[in-house]
């Protein structure tokens, strides 16, 4: 304990979650790999449970170096991770390797790691916006000395995501709107742009639906058209996800014992929360609902107690947007939204997202780590 | 400052609520699904992912009594290639199509490997995932198939995917080919195949098998939900060296008759075991075959044979003694309209003869005298007899298809004044080969009778888990004093009667030869006045019998159909084929020899003989009996020897590559050796030391040819 008191610092309680969340990871990432196990590895399925532990446990590390870091350089360091992440998404969306017709991902040289600049690019335009909205407090209600200067950014990030990856970009910009109404920005501009951005969608949607360009238009259009038709026979994940959902009933199969795992595609992924249900019922679901209710809320809390408002926004934005992502997939897995690609945080199988999700934990940890000491000097102070 | 922080405040907790608003309603729709939409999509579950899929059971092998396999499954397979499978590349199928079209190719050499090229880019381009590349695969292919360019990376990697199935095989392909049998779908079994068709087959297992995404199925558990239990093997009582001889017999003698059918059965005397069972049938382009079960399925008038079962009934109800003279007249009879004739009727007849002597030369009057006399006041105690003595049933094996025995009752429609007479020699009644058989191996084994019986028993890997019983069908059909007097007068019939071609010095046989008319289109003893009219006449030859008479093992009936020479006595046409099968019979059954007196060994007394032969060989042997040797052949592997009064002379006999060699002198495995080391093939004739060669010595060879050897 003395060891864990003396390295382990900041919020226990999100330690608490985020371990929680890791070890349900492998239970449920170990049962739902069996179909891609038999397909590519002869059966083995430990070589899915080894690399799986492998990226969680270097998960895990960059969360400690994270949290041992002075949120104070984030401010520093999110100008830095915008202006590399800018060109790393315009160079992905050229030239990146396609999965699923989409061009997210960018394969990082040494490693072999395929990694979505999006990941990088939201954490860093997170940050960003904490910064900015901290900087532009005494003026935050002026339309060109705060909104301007904070939306453009966010609009170029979330532009450039979106040909690649629309549920991303409509995901990151929803958060910025939700840090902005926090930070303060006034809420008739928002409502405007919201406004406007509607309208926008609605066009963009309008057009996809009529054009007969293949590629993503293609996917997007059959998805959205899917989601509207309610088609069971087209609809082949959602339905899929629901029957396991069905089937787990109110305490599920069990460990290991489900069965949908091998007609759900993306079963470990996207659809991983359907197999939670699967295997441990409603019950394991809600538990698993709570765990990020209870990392938001302790988000929250440190968010409050933050002596300075960039702490305040970097905790509340970064576990906000964590939340809203793990909201969203589980929205998809019970068929309350539309078929997207957003993995659950911390439980999904894959590699970077993994990553991302740890540096961001390990942000928050840092600034409720510093919180305590800040309250400590402002005590003796 | 604080101002700002309690603004900010109320926002976090607004947004907080509202984020549990939305897991709220998260809990909500996951509880709608599972309550409210839960029934129907639990049922589209158990309909879509979950089978029971069967296991094939191995179907088990019928081997001959003496463990040769006579049917075993083999597995065949079929393979198809997913020219789309997920896993390889456009880049990969174009790098490895050439290499595997040549592979195909070169593994069926049927068409070229452009074509085989164009059909699997094509099947690409279909987007087939099952694309038929061949059906019918041996096993050695198979695993060639599996180091082929992509198929070597597997089921999914490769689109390599093989499906099993078992193909029937007979070893001996058509040796005993209907009494083995087959079973095939929707068609009667036949055969040993058919009669234990469930012992053989097994169970199937079942495997709780599941679909994943890419319709692959997936078993559920490691472990089967019913394991396969594979099928029991059958010990058949065939003995293949006595069915190959009993075949070859029956052939040499179809053809050298042109015969249209005829038949083969040995049976075992005490146990009623079947050791050989042969069937041949004419083609139109004059081949034989195993067409059809006749020994077992073919009910015809047996003519004399059945002699037997009425001289017998007629002695135990005491009309007859086998010392009563009886006058069978000049060789014909008039029976009311009809007359009958004795094979001597252009020598006068047989005259006045004991009845023992009317068997043993088959005197149709002198029979006819016999039961006319005997049983004309009461005729159905004949027929109530014959039944007395299981020749009105069926035998009742397991093999399908039995015909049935027909012999009439004297109430019945077409019984006449002249059926007693007829059915004394074995007309106007209906019988198998096999029903016949079983009589006289009756009358062989002291009046038991025994049910014949095709298997001796059914294994399960060493186990044996039944043995088939021999079963008693009649413990006694007659009484002890009338056994011993038939088999006199069946010994007769070889010694001194009809069939003394059949005499031999090593062993007595002892049966009856049976030459029937059979009316061709006619409806045999059904209808009288068809049976009279017997516009075209033609013959069923048959001998049945048993050996050593003295001690008898074997029960054997030969039945030859229609021969179309002129020859159709019983013991012209079938006779040798008895014999060719006794014999074997005999020289393989140690314990039916008689022993032999010790004789001196004279090896030193004086020089052996030798053929010509392997140089080495020759030498060793000579050495290890202690002759002296005078070798002229120095290089030579392969001399010829002359006897010399004290020593053996070898000269050196020239082989030369390309030339035909000379091997008169020499063995029929050195023979062999030479001629086939040459690139001929090689016909053999006879047997000891060749005698002849259709090419002689010295000329050119022109691979593949034939050359026909000649032994004495």
């Amino acid at each position: 304990m003395q060891v864990i008191n003396k390295y382990i610092k900041g919020d226990r309680v999100i330690w608490a979650v985020a371990l929680l969340l890791a070890i349900f990871s492998v239970l449920v990432v170990y049962s739902s790999i069996v179909t891609l196990a038999y397909k590519y590895q002869n059966g083995n399925t430990e070589y899915y449970l080894f690399k799986h532990s492998i990226i969680l446990f270097i998960g895990f590390l960059l969360m400690y170096f994270a949290h041992k870091v002075n949120y104070r350089y984030f401010s520093r360091i999110s100008q830095i991770g915008l202006l590399l992440a800018i060109p790393l998404l315009l160079f992905t969306l050229l030239t990146g390797a396609s999965i699923n017709d989409a061009s997210r991902w960018l394969v990082i040289p040494i490693i072999n790691q395929t990694f979505q600049t999006s990941d990088l690019a939201k954490l860093a335009l997170i940050m960003f916006l904490a910064r900015m909205l901290s900087k532009r407090q005494d003026n935050i209600k002026d339309f060109n000395q705060a909104f301007l200067p904070i939306m453009i950014p966010v609009l170029i990030v979330c532009g450039l995501i979106l040909p690649a990856n629309f549920s991303t970009a409509a995901m990151l910009f929803v958060t910025c709107l939700v840090l902005m109404f926090i930070g303060r920005i006034n809420l008739g501009y928002i409502i405007s742009l919201v406004s406007i951005g509607v309208v926008c969608l609605g066009i963009f949607i309008a057009i996809v639906m009529n054009s007969d360009v293949t590629n993503r238009v293609g996917t997007w259009q059959t998805r959205i058209e899917n989601f509207i038709d309610g088609n069971a026979q087209v609809n082949y994940q959602a339905e899929q996800s629901k029957i396991a959902i069905a089937t787990g009933g109110i305490i599920g199969k069990g460990p290991g014992r489900s069965t949908q795992r091998n007609f759900l595609p993306q079963s470990y992924s996207d659809f991983i929360f359907a197999t939670v249900i699967e295997e441990y019922g409603i019950i394991g679901g809600t538990f698993t609902l709570l765990l990020y209710l209870i990392l938001l809320y302790r988000g929250v809390l440190i968010a409050k107690n933050a002596p300075r408002t960039f702490g305040s926004l970097l905790a509340i934005g970064l576990s906000f947007s964590l939340v809203f992502q793990a909201m969203i997939n589980m929205a998809v897995a019970v068929n309350l939204f539309p078929v997207t690609g957003q993995p659950l945080p911390m439980v999904s199988m894959g590699g970077t997202s993994i990553w991302f999700t740890c540096l961001a934990i390990g942000i928050i940890l840092s600034v409720s780590r510093n919180t305590e000491n800040e309250k400590v000097e402002v005590k003796n102070g | 400052m604080t101002e700002i922080k309690k603004d900010i405040a109320w926002r976090i907790f607004i947004v907080y609520f509202a984020v549990c608003l939305f897991g709220l309603a998260i809990v909500a729709k996951a509880l709608h699904i599972q309550l409210v939409e839960g029934a129907d999509l639990k049922k589209k579950v158990q309909n879509r992912t979950l089978k029971d899929k069967s296991i094939d059971a191995v179907r088990g092998n019928i081997y001959s009594s003496n463990g040769s396999l006579l049917a075993t499954s083999i597995p065949i397979y079929e393979v198809r290639f997913d020219p789309n499978a997920d896993a390889i590349t456009k880049d990969l199928f174009n790098e490895k199509v050439d290499t595997l079209a040549w592979s195909l190719s070169e593994l069926f050499k049927d068409r070229s490997p452009a074509s085989y090229r164009k059909e699997l880019i094509e099947a690409r381009k279909k987007g087939s995932r099952y694309h038929l590349i061949r059906r019918k695969i041996k096993y050695t292919e198979l695993k060639q198939m599996k180091n082929f360019p992509l198929f070597r990376r597997g089921k999914y990697k490769g689109g390599f995917i093989t499906i099993q199935q078992n193909k029937r095989e007979r070893p001996f392909n058509s040796l005993a080919a209907r009494t083995i049998g087959y079973e095939r779908k929707d068609v009667t079994p036949v055969g040993l195949e058919g009669a234990y068709s469930k012992a053989l087959s097994g169970i199937d297992g079942k495997r709780l098998m599941q679909k994943i995404s890419g319709g692959v199925w997936m078993p559920v558990g490691d472990a089967d939900e019913i394991e396969p239990e594979d099928g029991r093997d059958i010990y058949s009582t065939i003995d293949v060296n006595i069915q190959d001889v009993a075949e070859n017999a029956l052939m040499k003698q179809l053809e050298t008759h042109q015969a249209d059918h005829g038949t083969v059965v040995l049976m075992e005397v005490s146990t009623g075991a079947i050791r050989a069972i042969a069937n041949l049938k004419r083609t139109s382009n004059g081949s034989y075959y195993e067409g059809y079960n006749y020994a077992i399925g073919e009910s015809t008038e047996p003519g004399s044979t059945f002699k037997l079962p009425a001289l017998i009934a007629a002695l135990e109800d005491g009309y007859v003694d086998m010392g009563d003279i009886i006058d069978c007249g000049d060789g014909s009879k008039q029976y009311y309209d009809r007359t009958m004739y004795d094979s001597n009727y252009d020598k006068g007849g047989w005259g006045k003869i004991t009845v023992q002597r009317i068997l043993e030369v088959s005197s149709n009057i002198g029979m006819a005298e016999i039961i006319t006399k005997s049983y004309s006041q009461n005729p159905q105690q004949f027929i109530d007899h014959l039944a007395k003595m299981n020749l009105r049933d069926q035998l009742g094996i397991e093999i399908a298809g039995e015909g049935k025995p027909y012999i009439k009752n004297a109430s019945e429609d077409t019984w006449s004044g002249i059926s007693l007479a007829w059915m004394a020699h074995g007309y106007e009644l209906q019988m198998t080969p096999l029903q016949i058989l079983t009589f006289y191996n009756a009358v062989a084994n002291g009046g038991r009778m025994v049910k014949p019986k095709f298997v001796e028993k059914i294994t399960k890997g060493r186990k044996v888990v039944e043995e088939i019983e021999t079963i008693v069908l009649n413990p006694r059909i007659c009484s002890k004093e009338t056994i011993d007097k038939v088999k006199l007068a069946l010994e007769g019939v070889v010694s001194n009667g009809t069939a003394t071609n059949l005499k031999n010095a090593d062993y007595k046989i002892a049966g009856k030869t049976g030459t029937a008319q059979i009316a061709i289109g006619g409806s045999y003893g059904s209808n009288k006045d068809s049976y009279k009219k017997k516009r075209q006449v033609s013959h069923q030859a048959s001998f049945v019998g048993y050996f050593p008479a003295d001690n008898p093992q074997y029960s054997c009936i030969v039945v030859i159909n229609a021969p179309s020479r002129n020859v159709y006595y019983g013991n012209l046409v079938a006779g040798p084929i008895f014999k060719e099968v006794a014999d074997k019979v005999y020289a393989n059954s140690l314990e039916m020899h008689k022993e032999l007196e010790s004789q001196p060994f004279y090896a030193n007394s004086a020089i052996p003989y030798s053929k010509n032969g392997n140089k080495a060989d020759a030498e060793k042997v000579f050495k290890q009996l202690n002759i002296k040797v005078q070798s002229k052949a120095a290089d030579n592997d392969w001399i010829m020897t002359s006897t010399l009064e004290k020593s053996v002379r070898l000269e050196p006999r020239s082989v030369k590559e390309n030339l035909v060699p000379n091997v008169l002198g020499m063995g029929l495995r050195d023979a062999i050796f030479l001629l086939e080391n040459q690139g001929l093939r090689v016909k053999i004739n006879g047997a000891g030391m060749v005698k002849s060669q259709s090419i002689t010595g010295g000329q050119r060879i022109v691979r593949g040819q034939e050359i026909q050897i000649e032994l004495s």
